[in-house]
C-alpha cells in the first residue's frame, strides 16, 4: 500500500473520530509500514459511500442520516478482521453493550419488582445477551464476508474465525478471587454478583481491565467460542452505539425498545424451583400471611390408571395457587409453584423508567415498588 | 438459591417494535438483443430508478444476460430467494411482479387454516373438566 493512501486513510478515520467524541489519543499511522504491498486488514472508509448494501442496511433499520456511512461500515467490522480500534467496532459496542444492558435492566426491574436475581439474570440474558443479539443481528438481513479484507464491500459483516475478539461484557470488576472460582470451583452467593459480575451473572475472567483492543492485547487471550456469534452480537450493540454517539439517548432507547425490548420471552418458563413448598411456606412467614395449607378441591379416578387430583394452596381463606396432577404430591407441588410464579411474576403495569426523567421536560422521578428480596437466599 | 434459572432466548415478532423488509436485495437481468426483453428494458429506463429510490432497504442490482430471458429475482432475509421469469411482459406488468416480490416474506406459500396464528397464550385459558359445578348425567 503506498504511503499517501495510508495517510488518506488516517485522515478520513481521524475526522471520524473526532465526530463521534471518541478518545483520539494515538496519533500515529494506524499500521505498521513493514511492507509497502501490504493490504489494509479491512475496507477503506471512503469505499462505504458507495456501498449498496451498506445504503440498504441503513435504510431497513430505519437509522437517521445523521449516522454517516463510514461509522455504520465501521459498526460491521469485529476486532478479529481489523485490530485497529479506530477501525473496528469495539468501542462503539462498548458504548451501545452499556446501553443496552442499562435499559434492559430498568425496563425488566420496573415491570417485574419481585423477580428473584437469578431470574432477572436469566431474562437480562435472553434479551440482550449474545444468543439474542446473535438472532437480532441475522433478521436484520446482514451477511458475513467469506473473509475479512480491504477487497470486500463495506456491507458485509466482517470477522475471521481464527484470530482473537473481544467479549463484550467481559470487561469491568474481576473479582479477586477468580482464579481460585474457577480452579476450586468455589461458590458465590447471588447477592455478590450482583456487585462483582458482568450483567448476566457470570464472573469476569481475570486481565481483561483493559479497554483497548490492539494487536499486543489481542494476542495474549480472549479467544471466544463461537466467534460468529460474537461478532453479530458485537454489530447489534455497535449500531446502538453509533446511535446514541450520533442522534443521542432518546433515539437509542427508542432503538433499543422496538428492536430488543419488543421481542418475546415468557419469563414463567424461566423457574427452575428446587424446593417450592418451603419457598412457600418462607414467603408466607416474610410476608406475615397465615401458613399455606394444601387442600384437596377435586379428585376423580383415584383407584384407576389415571387418577387426578386438583389441589389448591390456601393461607386462611386466600387460595395462593391451584393445580391438577396424577398423584397429590405432584399437584401440590405444582400448586405451590403457580403461587410461588403468581407472587413473583407481580407486574404493577406501566409505571415508568428511570431514564425517562433524562428527557428535558421530564417529571421528577416517583420511587416505584422492588421487591426486598430473595425469599431463601 | 432455591431457585435455579434456564435459559431461553427472546422471540422476535417482525412488525411488533421494528418492521423489517424481508427483501433484501433484487436482481434485475435483461438482454440488449431479445425481444422477450423489450419490456424488461422500458422498465429499467423509465421506472427501476423511481422504484428503487421508493424502497431504499432493496439492495438492486442490474445485470445483462445476453441471450436469455428477463428475470427478476428477489433475495430474502431467511436466506431463500424467488424468482419470476418476465419474458415478453411490458413495464406496468413488470412492475407488478416487482412489488410482488418486495412484499414477499420470502417464506415457502403455506395454506393458512387458522384465522389467528399467535406465540401468546391464549387469554381464556384452556378447558379444565375438575373446575366449575359439572354436568348432572
Amino acid at each position: 500500500m503506498p504511503e499517501w493512501m495510508r495517510g488518506a486513510r488516517s485522515n478520513a478515520n481521524g475526522s471520524l473520530i473526532d465526530q463521534s467524541h471518541e478518545s483520539p489519543e494515538e496519533s500515529s499511522t494506524p499500521h505498521q509500514t513493514d511492507s509497502s504491498q501490504r493490504s489494509l486488514p479491512s475496507p477503506h472508509p471512503d469505499r462505504s459511500l458507495r456501498s449498496a448494501k451498506l445504503a440498504a442496511l441503513r435504510a431497513r433499520l430505519s437509522l437517521s442520516s445523521k449516522i454517516p456511512l463510514q461509522v455504520l461500515a465501521r459498526a460491521l467490522v469485529d476486532p478479529s478482521a481489523d485490530a485497529h480500534p479506530r477501525f473496528n467496532n469495539a468501542n462503539l459496542a462498548f458504548v451501545g453493550a452499556s446501553l443496552l444492558q442499562y435499559h434492559t435492566s430498568e425496563w425488566l426491574v420496573t415491570r417485574y419488582p419481585r423477580l428473584p436475581m437469578g431470574i432477572l439474570f436469566a431474562a437480562m440474558k435472553g434479551y440482550a445477551g449474545e444468543p439474542a443479539l446473535d438472532r437480532i443481528a441475522r433478521a436484520w438481513g446482514v451477511e458475513a464476508a467469506a473473509a475479512p479484507g480491504e477487497e470486500v464491500d463495506p456491507g458485509y459483516l466482517q470477522f475471521s474465525p481464527d484470530k482473537p475478539t473481544v467479549m463484550m461484557h467481559k470487561w469491568g470488576y474481576a473479582r479477586a478471587e477468580a482464579k481460585e472460582l474457577t480452579k476450586y470451583k468455589w461458590r458465590r452467593g447471588m447477592s455478590s454478583r450482583v456487585v462483582f459480575d458482568d450483567p448476566f451473572g457470570k464472573t469476569i475472567p481475570e486481565q481483561t481491565e483493559e479497554l483497548e483492543v490492539s494487536d499486543a492485547r489481542n494476542i495474549r487471550e480472549m479467544i471466544v467460542p463461537d466467534t460468529e456469534k460474537n461478532a453479530h452480537a458485537n454489530l447489534v450493540r455497535a449500531v446502538i452505539g453509533a446511535i446514541y454517539l450520533h442522534c443521542g439517548s432518546e433515539t437509542a432507547k427508542t432503538f433499543i425498545k422496538s428492536y430488543v425490548l419488543s421481542r418475546e420471552l415468557d419469563l414463567s418458563n424461566l423457574f427452575n424451583f428446587k424446593l417450592p413448598q418451603r419457598e412457600l411456606t418462607r414467603l408466607c412467614a416474610r410476608e406475615n400471611f397465615e401458613p399455606p395449607v394444601a387442600r384437596l378441591l377435586s379428585e376423580t379416578g383415584r383407584l384407576s390408571r389415571t387418577p387426578v387430583f386438583v389441589v389448591g394452596i390456601y393461607s386462611g381463606h386466600d387460595m395462593l395457587g391451584e393445580a391438577a396432577g396424577a398423584s397429590l404430591d405432584a399437584a401440590k407441588i405444582s400448586a405451590c409453584i403457580n403461587a410461588l410464579k403468581a407472587w413473583y411474576l407481580y407486574s404493577p403495569g406501566d409505571v415508568g423508567l428511570p431514564s425517562d426523567t433524562l428527557a428535558e421536560d421530564a417529571t421528577p422521578w416517583r420511587p416505584v415498588y422492588v421487591d426486598i428480596g430473595e425469599i431463601i437466599s | 438459591m432455591t431457585i435455579r434459572a434456564l435459559e431461553k432466548v427472546s422471540v422476535g415478532q417482525n412488525g411488533i417494535g421494528a418492521f423489517i423488509l424481508q427483501c433484501r436485495k433484487l436482481d434485475v437481468h435483461y438482454c440488449n438483443q431479445s425481444g422477450s426483453s423489450r419490456g424488461m428494458n422500458s422498465f429499467i429506463k423509465s421506472q427501476l430508478s423511481k422504484f428503487a429510490s421508493l424502497n431504499p432497504q432493496i439492495e438492486f442490482a442490474v445485470s445483462p444476460r445476453p441471450r436469455k430471458h428477463p428475470v427478476l429475482i428477489g433475495h430474502y432475509i431467511n436466506g431463500k430467494h424467488k424468482s419470476i421469469c418476465v419474458k415478453n411482459m411490458d413495464s406496468l406488468q413488470i412492475l407488478k411482479k416487482a412489488e410482488l416480490l418486495r412484499d414477499a416474506s420470502g417464506d415457502k406459500i403455506k395454506r393458512v387454516n387458522k384465522p389467528i396464528t399467535s406465540i401468546n397464550e391464549s387469554v381464556r385459558g384452556v378447558w379444565s373438566p375438575y373446575h366449575g359445578n359439572g354436568m348432572a348425567v
